[in-house]
């Protein structure tokens, strides 16, 4: 529901990168998204398509790359990943206590800019 | 041409809440961002809570709706500084919002702030405002597979108002498999069951609270 936010965000991020270092437009932005983030890719997409006219972005193309859920096991020690939106235990010995290693990414990773 | 950027999408809000971070702490206010759903009934416990601590504690609350200051004006009746802030469409607070009305408040003679997030079970918990806790309250009559649902703010909270107990009832809603599902989600969380209309629960709360920013 925060997408338009976000994309918001990252087009501010964009610009002011590229005033920084004189490039003049932008081809491309790539994005992490963490799968436990909440951050629905669809709607990221069609927030930058509507937010970006008349910004250094206003004909990039938004790359969205998802990253799935990934753990630390505390009870049996183990990493795992899963391909949810949350995660209450650890699919490998069902136990509760475990450490959150990815999955809540919202990252900024590169563009595609022209000087 | 490539270039690597590699940053938090959300590093200018992040840094405007580190920013009110320090302004709250250097002043000695502890600050929690009460979050829920819509009429899961975060101004009338804020109203109770408001008369039971005020004589005990400097209170400010920053109020977030879409629109409207209907809940300001609820706030302001029992005579505590208040802001309104109208999001005009935003489904959260973020951190600038707060900066802005900060200097509406007497920063330096303040103990505790409460920062009334917009009714909404997803957005808040992804934006930091700068608060030290986070609280959620979730009435009964939500429903109990809420947790699972929308764990974010589940996991985020330090505690969790079960409110509207009264209500049990006439509703479905199991307490134990709320507690079972939220301890799985954050076994840290502290559980608190109120009503505000009975009154049930809330020494409990008063309790937690006072323990803050001591």
């Amino acid at each position: 529901m925060h997408e338009a936010s976000i994309a918001l965000s990252l087009l501010d991020a964009a610009g002011r990168n590229c005033a920084e270092n004189n490039y003049k437009v932008i081809n491309s932005l790539t994005v992490r998204i963490g799968k436990l983030s909440g951050v629905m890719p669809e709607a990221l997409a069609f927030a930058f398509d509507a937010l970006k006219a008349e910004t250094p972005a206003e004909n990039a193309n938004l790359i969205i790359e998802e990253v799935n859920a990934a753990g630390v096991c505390k009870g049996c020690n183990s990493n795992f990943t899963l391909d949810a939106s949350y995660i209450i235990e650890c699919p490998l010995c069902g136990s509760g206590s475990f450490i959150i290693t990815h999955g809540r990414e919202l990252e900024f990773k590169e563009m595609e800019v022209d000087k | 041409m490539n270039v690597k950027v590699v940053s938090r999408i959300l590093e200018a809000n992040d840094r405007i809440a580190g920013e009110n971070r320090k302004i709250f702490r250097d002043n000695g206010i502890y600050v929690l961002n009460l979050m829920s759903a819509p009429g899961a009934g975060k101004t009338t416990l804020l109203e109770a809570t408001i008369r039971a601590l005020k004589d005990r504690k400097k209170i400010g609350v920053i109020e977030g709706d879409i629109d409207t200051d209907r809940d300001a004006k609820r706030i302001a009746a029992l005579d505590i500084p208040v802001v309104q802030i109208n999001t005009k469409g935003a489904c959260h607070l973020d951190a600038n919002m707060i900066r802005e009305v900060l200097n509406e408040f007497p920063v330096k003679d303040m103990d505790l702030l409460f920062i009334e997030n917009v009714g909404n079970l997803v957005c808040p918990a992804e934006f930091d405002v700068g608060e030290n806790e986070k609280v959620m309250i979730l009435s009964v009559a939500e429903g109990d597979d809420k947790p699972l649902k929308y764990p974010l703010m589940f996991q985020e909270s330090a505690a969790l108002l079960l409110n509207k107990i009264d209500l049990l009832p006439y509703v479905d809603c199991s307490i134990d498999k709320i507690r079972t599902d939220v301890a799985k989600l954050n076994p840290k969380i502290k559980i608190f069951e109120t009503s505000c209309r009975t009154g049930d629960g809330l020494s409990g709360w008063y309790e937690w609270l006072m323990g803050k920013g001591e």
